[in-house]
C-alpha cells in the first residue's frame, strides 16, 4: 500500500506540474486540449472512499484553474467524474475482479479494461468543463465536438505515459 | 429523526457530491465575468417571465382603474386639442411657427407595461415589458399620464429596469410653476412615505404657498419640461437652516402604477454631448 501510496503521490505532482506549465498551452486545430492530470484521478484506488476522492477531485481542479483562469469549472468536472468513478468501476469489472493492492492502470488490468474505463470519464470531464465554459446552450455541437477529440488526445498521452514510465511496476 | 439520519448517512456519497458541486457552482459565479453574465441573464430572463404571467392575471383586476385614467387622459387631451383650436382666432396673441419639421419632433414617447414595481424601500425599482428590442435606451425618462414615475437604468432584450422617483438615489430636477424657480426633487428614504417627496434647495425668501405646482424643469436631457411632480403639501421655515423644508405631495400614485410611457429625448446625445465638452476644471 505504502509503494502505491508513493506512485500517487509522484504521479499526482508531475502530472499537475507537466499540465500547469507544458500541456496548458498545447491545443490542436483549436478543438483537442489535454486533460493528462485527470490519469492520477483515475489511478486512485477503489477502497479510498467517496469523500475522500471527491475532494482529491476538488482540489487538483481548483489548482489547474488557477493556472486556466477559470475558478471552479475543472474542479466541477473533477468532482463530478470522481463521483461517477465508482459506480463505472463496479459496472465495469475486470473478469477476476479488482484486487486490494492493485492501482486501476494498465500495468495491473489491461489496455482494453483501461480504454473502456477511462474513455467516458474523461469524455463527460471534458464535456462539463466546455459546457461551463460556453455558458449557454448556443454552442453545444462545437463542444461535443471538442470534448470528444480532447478525451481521444488525453486517452493517447495516459496510455503513452503508463507504457513508457509504468512498466516495470509489474511484481 | 433517526430515519432521517440513516437516509442522509445512506447517501452521504451524493450529499458530498451535490455539496462539492454547489460550492464549486458558487465558485464559478464569483469568479468568472461570462458565465457569472450567462446565469444572470437566464435567471432574470427566468425571473421576468414569471413576473409578467402573474400580472397579466393581476392586469385584469385593475382593468376598471386603467379604464378610468384613460377617460380621464382622454378628456384633458381633448380640451387641449379644443384650446388648440382657438388660439388661430385670437389675433392679438404672436405664435412661433416651426418651418423646420425635424426640430418639431423633439420627444417621442413609448408606451409600455409595469410588471414588477416596489413602493415599501428605500431603494424603489420598477419593471417594464419593453427592452432594447423596442428602442429603450438606459438613462431615458419615464412618465406616467399623472407625472414623472423615474429613470431607466438597465435594459435587456424584452425587459428593462429602472429606478423609480421613489428612490433617495435619483434626484430630478424640477420647479415651481409660479415663480419658476427651480428646485430640485429627492425622495426621503427614510419616510417611507410612498406619497411625499422632499422639495431641496428653496431658500427661505422665497413665497411658496401651499397648493403650488411642481413640475420637472427644462435642466436636464431625460424628461421634457413643465410635466407634472406634484403639488406642495407643506412648508415649513427652520430657523437653523438656509433652505426652506417643504414636501410635495406625488401626483403619480405608485402604488397602482399599471401603464407608462419612456420618454426618448431625440436630441439628447447632442444634449449630453454640449455640457461634457465643457468641463469644469476648464484653465484658461
Amino acid at each position: 500500500m505504502s509503494r502505491n501510496l508513493i506512485i500517487l503521490t509522484v504521479t499526482a505532482i508531475l502530472l499537475m506540474i507537466f499540465q500547469v506549465l507544458i500541456l496548458k498551452y498545447f491545443v490542436i486545430f483549436g478543438i483537442g486540449f489535454c486533460f493528462l492530470y485527470l490519469m492520477f484521478l483515475l489511478f486512485l484506488p477503489l477502497e479510498i472512499g467517496f469523500a475522500s476522492a471527491m475532494i482529491i477531485g476538488l482540489i487538483a481542479g481548483l489548482i489547474v484553474d488557477l493556472f486556466y483562469n477559470t475558478l471552479g469549472i475543472h474542479a466541477f468536472a473533477c468532482v463530478l467524474i470522481t463521483f461517477l468513478r465508482p459506480y463505472w468501476m463496479k459496472w465495469n469489472k475486470p473478469r477476476s475482479g479488482y484486487e486490494v493492492n492493485d492501482l486501476p492502470m494498465i500495468t495491473n488490468y489491461g489496455l482494453g479494461w483501461f480504454v473502456i474505463y477511462a474513455l467516458p470519464l474523461i469524455f463527460i470531464h471534458a464535456l462539463t468543463v466546455f459546457l461551463i465554459e460556453s455558458g449557454g446552450n448556443q454552442l453545444v455541437g462545437i463542444s461535443i465536438l471538442k470534448s470528444a477529440v480532447t478525451a481521444l488526445i488525453s486517452l493517447v498521452f495516459m496510455i503513452a505515459i503508463q507504457y513508457l514510465f509504468y512498466s516495470k511496476a509489474k511484481r | 429523526m433517526g430515519q432521517l439520519f440513516s437516509f442522509l448517512y445512506k447517501y452521504r456519497a451524493f450529499f458530498t457530491f451535490l455539496t462539492l458541486e454547489v460550492l464549486c457552482i458558487w465558485i464559478i459565479v464569483r469568479n468568472n465575468n461570462y458565465q457569472r453574465a450567462a446565469y444572470f441573464s437566464v435567471a432574470s430572463g427566468f425571473v421576468g417571465n414569471i413576473n409578467e404571467r402573474t400580472n397579466n392575471i393581476s392586469d385584469y383586476f385593475s382593468l376598471k382603474k386603467v379604464n378610468s385614467d384613460l377617460a380621464e387622459e382622454n378628456a384633458r387631451l381633448r380640451t387641449l386639442l379644443l384650446q388648440l383650436t382657438e388660439t388661430p382666432l385670437d389675433s392679438l396673441k404672436t405664435f412661433d411657427i416651426d418651418t423646420d419639421t425635424t426640430d418639431a419632433v423633439h420627444y417621442r414617447l413609448i408606451a409600455a407595461e409595469i410588471v414588477d414595481n416596489s413602493i415599501r424601500l428605500s431603494h424603489n425599482f420598477f419593471k417594464i415589458n419593453k427592452g432594447s428590442n423596442d428602442g429603450i435606451k438606459t438613462g431615458m425618462g419615464v412618465i406616467s399620464q399623472k407625472g414623472v414615475v423615474g429613470k431607466i437604468r438597465t435594459v435587456s432584450k424584452n425587459y428593462s429596469s429602472g429606478i423609480s422617483l421613489l428612490n433617495s438615489r435619483n434626484q430630478v430636477s424640477a420647479k415651481l410653476k409660479n415663480s419658476n424657480r427651480t428646485a430640485t426633487i429627492q425622495w426621503d428614504g427614510d419616510g417611507r412615505n410612498p406619497r411625499v417627496a422632499k422639495l431641496l434647495y428653496i431658500t427661505r425668501e422665497d413665497n411658496v404657498q401651499v397648493g403650488d405646482t411642481v413640475v420637472t424643469s427644462s435642466f436636464n436631457a431625460v424628461y421634457p419640461k413643465d410635466i407634472m411632480i406634484g403639488t406642495v403639501a407643506s412648508v415649513k421655515p427652520d430657523p437653523n437652516q438656509r433652505d426652506l423644508e417643504i414636501e410635495v405631495s406625488l401626483s403619480v400614485d405608485f402604488g397602482t402604477l399599471a401603464y407608462v410611457y419612456v420618454i426618448e429625448n431625440i436630441y439628447k446625445e447632442e444634449e449630453d454631448s454640449v455640457s461634457l465638452n465643457n468641463p469644469v476644471d476648464f484653465n484658461e
